[in-house]
């Protein structure tokens, strides 16, 4: 009678919503340290510059990517993780204050602080990594749970590799590999945590969510292997000083627009052209992707600097479009299904708990945030403004998150019971 | 038998309509939704609401739900 999968399987509604409610205020600590020195944070491997970085790489896009990997595991890996609101509280902890204190050490060059950091965003990540890697083998497996893997696994890695650079920066020793820790670091986090997981989302939520195409098998089957073999071996060749490493990056930067191109195709000819912003936040995160690529082959074929900045924050914005679209499907979700779950059945439908207008407003600001941000490179005062319509954008984030949140709260007491009906 | 077929709608349209349908089952009534996917979130929406289900996979690879709060009627006898 039933398909094997085991039902009960979703995690409560806070083990999830604890990470997306970070995710603003983090997002609002780091446009308020662009507002006070824009210049500094352009500078490459200025303290500033690295508060930011991380501030946005792990508060922003890791926070949003652990809260909805806790969802997804349950949804996709058929495995629920186990314990799930206490591991999401002890990870959710460890995050937090790992990251504070990552973006102190930088700001005040505190060796204290990046031991902190170092202990407790090292147990958060490798605890992550540790509960729900073993999950996604031994069991039914498809190219999401796959994608997955990869990207836990880079996690893994550039929480590792993190610790040894924080251990460097606290004893203001740096080994000869310095150089070759730092770009396998980045590169691991960017490509193989970020970029693989949100590939693997891609391959499961496209066709899903909006009736497109599906990718084709052997696309969904390969992409993952080319990108690991092309970073373990852009790695190898780091550690090794090998010449022409930037082979590797041209392998992962064509697979990348290849993405981006045949993500953009599907959604171009889904069977139905219902508007959802969720779409919009694709196609712009998409076009981030590409922007990136082509501001990162500028950089390496002219070696100026700020093409290489251009190219981040490209790269981080594409991250950013994509979970803003996803965290607005995957709160109203959360919300209708807890609710028609325990017997709720006057919840609100899903467009009424985060509705179009304000998506819509928060896409308008995430778009005018880019733009600035990307001008910024070669205007520090336009980068100045980007942080203001970024805190806005993030503002309206905490809004929406927290009126979904209230609508919840307020149908678990005054709603009708399907009992009642 | 309620026919809902969804196979062409956007999440989280059938979820939804699935669901409205469920509230509104009365007697032996049978809900048989075809769908593109299989949607298990809705079985623990269904289970937990004292309903039952029953799902199965056709060789061109959609889905036929089966749907009913129905104790009595055997999902397991009706072809789709």
């Amino acid at each position: 009678m039933y398909s094997g999968l085991s039902l009960d399987q979703a995690p409560p509604i806070s083990v999830v919503t604890r990470f997306f409610l970070t995710v603003p205020i983090f997002g609002l600590a780091l446009c308020g340290l662009i507002l006070v020195n824009p210049q500094a944070v352009l500078t490459p491997n200025h303290p500033f510059s690295l508060a930011v970085i991380h501030l946005f790489m792990l508060g922003v896009i890791t926070m949003s990517m652990i809260g909805a990997l806790f969802q997804m595991q349950s949804v996709l890996g058929g495995r629920p993780i186990p314990s799930a609101q206490g591991n999401a509280f002890l990870i959710h902890l460890f995050l937090l204050i790992g990251i504070a204190s990552l973006s102190s050490a930088f700001i005040l060059n505190s060796p204290p602080l990046f031991i902190v950091a170092s202990l407790f965003l090292g147990a958060g990540i490798l605890h992550s990594a540790n509960l729900i890697l073993p999950l996604l083998f031994g069991g039914g497996i498809h190219d999401t749970l796959r994608g997955m893997r990869l990207a836990l696994i880079s996690l893994f890695i550039t929480a590792v590799l993190g610790i040894i650079m924080a251990s460097e920066y606290a004893n203001a020793s740096f080994s000869g590999f310095h150089e070759a820790i730092r770009t396998s670091h980045y590169s691991l986090g960017l490509v193989g945590w970020i970029g693989t997981l949100i590939i693997a989302v891609a391959f499961q939520v496209i066709e899903m969510f909006y009736v497109t195409v599906a990718y084709s098998a052997w696309c969904k089957r390969n992409a993952f292997r080319i990108i690991a073999a092309a970073l373990l071996l852009k790695i190898i060749w780091l550690f090794g000083a090998l010449p022409l490493a930037w082979m590797f990056d041209l392998v992962i930067a064509a697979l990348l627009i290849g993405f981006a191109t045949t993500t953009a195709n599907r959604l171009n000819m889904r069977k139905r052209r219902v508007s959802d912003v969720s779409i919009w936040f694709w196609f712009f995160g998409i076009g981030l992707l590409v922007v990136s690529i082509l501001f990162y082959g500028v950089f390496e074929v002219s070696g100026y600097p700020p093409a290489l900045s251009a190219s981040l924050i490209a790269f981080a914005l594409f991250a950013l479009s994509v979970i803003l679209g996803m965290i607005g499907k995957i709160v109203p979700f959360l919300v209708w299904f807890h609710l028609n779950s325990a017997g709720y059945m006057d919840a609100p439908i899903m467009s009424n708990i985060i509705p179009q207008t304000r998506a819509k407003y928060l896409f308008a600001l995430t778009v005018l945030t880019a733009f600035l941000a990307l001008e910024g490179v070669i205007l520090p005062d336009a980068f100045a403004l980007a942080a203001i319509t970024g805190g806005g954008m993030f503002a309206l984030l905490l809004f929406n998150l927290m009126n979904a949140l209230r609508l919840y709260r307020h149908t678990l007491t005054h709603g009708k019971r399907f009992e009642q009906m | 038998m309620i026919l809902l077929d969804t196979r062409e709608e956007d999440h989280p349209i059938p979820l939804e309509r699935a669901v409205e349908a469920f509230k509104k089952l009365r007697g032996e009534e049978v809900i048989h939704m075809i769908h593109r996917r299989e949607p298990i979130p809705l079985f623990e929406i269904i289970t937990n609401n004292k309903g039952r289900y029953k799902s199965t996979m056709d060789e061109t690879g959609i889905w036929h739900i089966l749907i009913t709060r129905s104790d009595t009627v055997d999902l397991e006898s009706i072809d789709v």
